[in-house]
């Protein structure tokens, strides 16, 4: 996951004449922001006619043969149709020439997503994308992936072999009726295939400039008729970034991934297992980090009847961070020395669904959760954690019923109640309405209550552990922070070849985070909730099928957030820190199909400037625009070669952070690839 | 890194025994299930037989009704564009009520439309109409066809009694790679 924390960006900065401090960038783990850049499948399908005259030239068996990917199917739990979604596609995700989860989370337009540096990445939904990033869900195949750490995932620990990935799905807008504390500003809901849609071989190697090496391995075989099974394997290899003031950043890494998945299906009742392994190496200007995870999960789900089903699923998951620390200095004072920060994390989690047709025109579903975390943290001087050994239990229960109105008109009300053991109860609630306008158009509306519950930063975080002296920390009176969401969203499909999305909201935060100073003594600097405020923005999407062989895809996003310091309060960082976020970023995609099996796709993104809001002092990220190519040969129908640039415009660009000689920049990579399927 | 020197050995040899085309669509653009079940119901038109009877005059139109799938009824409009069946044009009707499903050579209906399933069924003794659905069970109902979805592919289910009772012939074209079903229970 990612370095360490105080390391690169001082974890605080002072403004000596008047004392204060501002921004508390990167307390912890570089990760940062911003947008988004291309395309993403519409839900509505659209019934383009080279489709369709494409399966009709196939036999009865080649049809039976296709895969297809429903609108609205739940994996573990309802997505509802009445939000702002957005799914990413196997074919989008290789086409555009993504090699990891993170970059393929470039083509929701619904996101914000920033790289710092060879592998730091902030990613968000509807704003508030900082190095702690904190008010998105992000779970891979039903397993949760965002560290009780701050609430915020370590991407470049999180990934899978994209061939296997069947798609994406990007919620923006609140979830947590469905999938509870943390699914604040949205939900990324990773699916891989199921054993019995990825068999045969698949093998890929390729190198480049910044990405050196990638490989990846798959072997997918039938047990027997009802049950499959397959391994995988995925390596890669990045080299350092630049920084801002010249030289190399220091960040080259590595890591190695490997796993299963075992499908298996009777009449009624499928069966899932699945497990990864992980680890990573990672240099920075402080030492060696390392990382490594395991995961085992099992779903098993059976049909009582075409109007009634039931999922259960547990899952384990261990995930260990050793991180090098670099030493806490403030204002040219030294606070505490260099040293590594070892966190362990378990997780149990198990989760029961039940859905059930009511009636004619009710569909409910409720469910159960359970989760019990383990954490054991080895502090360093100038980062630690108290306690140091944390057992935490988060119980929760959720039902909604989706309500056939009228013929036309659904009506979709539910609830989640949560409790933990940092704030007790939490509620969930949400009330969506959709109407079907045109049976290719869709209005929606929707009123949701979301919170942020504590992550241990804003509890037990110590920066600078004794005996070294106390500069900031968590507190025990941390609330959770809260979000009533109003969403506005249109979806249509207005002839054969063009489909769009569009969403508007208007969100109202209260006890966001900041920062408050010990009276007298300044230090230590503590975690409130003192901060509230509105934001309010805008998302489209739009797809043209030009032709057969040619389609673009557009997107555009607007954000502007609005955040205060509650009256009588104070902020260390003037309500500013919260937040880093391209007022509005554009994308626009192409994807060709060129006779004798040549494949160009290109992706532009345009992405406004980004205040980082340290405080008084302004500091930003300049507005940039950038260009992602592919080109690709299927020699055969099982060998393909590709060709693809990153970042093509600019040697190297910032996409996040506060300026200075040592921010970490976004460098253009070129690599080539053999992918070979059988 | 040894490892991947081992794995571009392995795509060496793959390049050398890399196999003969295979047919048909290769993993395009993202396909929808409405998509496909609509192609699979413009086939039936062509994989089922109707006797001569089953139509008004020689040039009459091929009538499939769709109660309530609006997605596939959108798709199956674009796959019958200018189609016939011998002489006769095919033609799409959305249909809402029950009551005009009896003039249909082939009746697609929804699985949100599951619970008429009965009352259509009973409306439908006697004529000449291929029923197809997606609900589940519906083929052990009596419906004729049945588009099940597993694994993210479609799989035919036909219930053979059926069709012959309306005086249907089902291809064998469309009898092998499906499921034979058989009426279960009561009706």
């Amino acid at each position: 996951m990612t370095t360490p924390a105080v390391s690169r960006d001082r974890a605080v900065e002072s403004d000596a004449t008047t004392g204060r401090r501002v921004a508390f960038r990167s307390l912890f783990f570089p990760i940062f922001s911003i947008v988004a850049a291309t395309g993403t499948a519409p839900l509505l399908a659209a019934p383009t006619p080279s489709t369709i005259s494409a399966l009709k030239q196939l036999n009865v068996e080649e049809l039976m043969n296709i895969e297809v990917t429903s609108v609205g199917r739940r994996p573990t739990k309802l997505l509802g149709t009445a939000s702002a979604v957005q799914v990413i596609t196997n074919a989008e995700i290789t086409s555009a020439g993504a090699t990891t989860l993170a970059e393929a989370l470039r083509l929701a337009d619904n996101l914000q997503v920033a790289q710092r540096g060879s592998r730091g990445w902030a990613i968000s939904a509807r704003g508030f994308n900082t190095d702690l990033a904190n008010k998105l869900l992000v779970m891979i195949d039903g397993r949760t992936v965002y560290t009780p750490l701050f609430s915020g995932v370590f991407w470049e620990a999180q990934d899978q072999l994209l061939e296997d990935i069947d798609r994406i799905e990007v919620i923006s807008g609140p979830g947590g009726t469905l999938w509870g504390a943390n699914a604040v500003n949205g939900v990324i809901n990773i699916i891989t295939r199921s054993a019995s849609d990825s068999q045969g071989v698949y093998m890929e190697a390729g190198g480049g400039s910044e990405l050196q090496r990638i490989a990846g391995v798959r072997y997918g075989t039938e047990l027997s008729s009802s049950t499959a099974l397959r391994f995988y394997g995925k390596y890669l290899d990045r080299d350092d970034s630049v920084l801002e003031g010249g030289g190399q950043a220091q960040d080259a890494w590595r890591r190695g991934q490997g796993g299963f998945r075992l499908d298996s299906r009777a009449d009624d009742d499928e069966f899932t297992l699945q497990g990864d392994y992980y680890a990573n190496r990672e240099h920075d200007p402080a030492g060696i980090t390392r990382m490594r995870g395991a995961n085992l999960l099992g779903r098993w789900s059976r049909r009582l009847s075409g109007d009634s089903d039931l999922s259960l699923q547990t899952y384990y998951d261990w995930a260990q961070l050793s991180d090098a620390v670099s030493p806490l200095t403030l204002a040219g004072i030294a606070f505490s020395p260099a040293g590594r920060l070892h966190d362990d994390l378990q997780t149990l989690d198990v989760d029961f669904q039940h859905r059930l047709r009511a009636s004619d025109s009710q569909e409910i579903i409720w469910g159960l959760g359970f989760r019990n975390t383990h954490d054991t943290v080895r502090n360093a001087p100038a980062l630690a954690f108290f306690p140091t050994v944390l057992d935490q239990q988060l119980y929760s229960a959720f039902a909604q019923d989706e309500i056939r109105l009228h013929d036309t008109l659904f009506l979709t009300v539910g609830n989640k109640i949560e409790h933990n053991d940092y704030t007790g109860f939490e509620f969930e609630p949400s009330v969506r309405l959709m109407w079907q306008v045109r049976p290719t158009h869709t209005l929606w509306a929707a009123a949701s209550r979301a919170v942020r519950t504590p992550s241990r930063i804003d509890r037990d975080l110590s920066e600078g552990a004794p005996p070294y002296p106390l500069v900031l920390r968590g507190r025990d009176d941390f609330k959770s922070e809260k979000l009533l969401a109003y969403e506005l969203g249109y979806r249509a499909q207005f002839d054969q070849a063009l489909t769009t999305t569009l969403s508007a909201y208007y969100n109202v935060y209260d006890d966001v985070r900041s920062t408050r100073i010990t009276p007298a003594t300044l230090l230590p600097f503590y975690f409130a909730n003192d901060l509230a405020g509105h934001s309010y923005g805008f998302e489209f999407a739009g797809r043209l099928q030009l032709s057969e062989n040619w389609s673009m895809h557009a997107g555009y996003n607007l954000i502007e957030t609005r955040l205060h310091v509650k009256s009588g309060q104070f902020d260390l960082s003037n309500a500013r820190n919260e937040t880093a976020d391209p007022e509005q970023q554009v994308s626009l995609r192409s994807s060709l199909n060129l006779p004798r099996g040549i494949e160009l796709t290109s992706g532009l993104r345009w992405i406004d400037v980004l205040h980082n809001n340290n405080g008084p002092t302004p500091g930003t990220v300049p507005k940039y625009i950038e260009l992602d190519a592919r080109l690709a040969w299927h020699a055969s129908p099982h060998l393909e070669l590709s060709l693809a640039g990153q970042n093509l415009l600019h040697a190297d660009h910032p996409e996040y952070g506060f300026p200075s000689p040592e921010r970490s920049l976004a460098q253009r990579n070129i690599y080539g690839k053999v992918a070979w399927r059988r | 890194m040894a490892p991947l020197k081992k794995i571009c050995a392995l795509l060496l040899c793959a390049l050398l025994v890399a196999g003969q085309p295979t047919a048909g669509m290769t993993a395009a653009a993202s396909v929808t299930e409405p998509q496909v079940k609509a192609v699979f119901v413009f086939n039936f038109s062509h994989f089922v037989e109707w006797p001569a009877d089953a139509f008004a005059t020689p040039t009459a139109p091929f009538v499939i009704g769709v109660l309530s799938g609006e997605a596939l009824a959108t798709q199956l409009e674009v796959a019958i564009r200018g189609e016939h069946v011998a002489q006769h044009p095919l033609q799409v009707r959305r249909l809402s009520d029950i009551a005009d499903v009896g003039d249909c050579h082939i009746l697609y209906i929804d699985k949100s439309a599951g619970a008429q399933l009965a009352s259509i069924l009973a409306a439908l003794n006697g004529r000449r109409t291929l029923t197809v659905s997606d609900l589940d069970g519906a083929s052990q109902r009596g419906v004729m066809i049945q588009l099940a979805t597993e694994s993210n592919r479609i799989r035919l289910m036909i219930n053979v009694e059926s069709a012959r009772d309306a005086g249907l012939t089902i291809s064998s074209n469309l009898l092998r790679p499906a499921q034979i079903v058989r009426t279960s229970g009561g009706p």
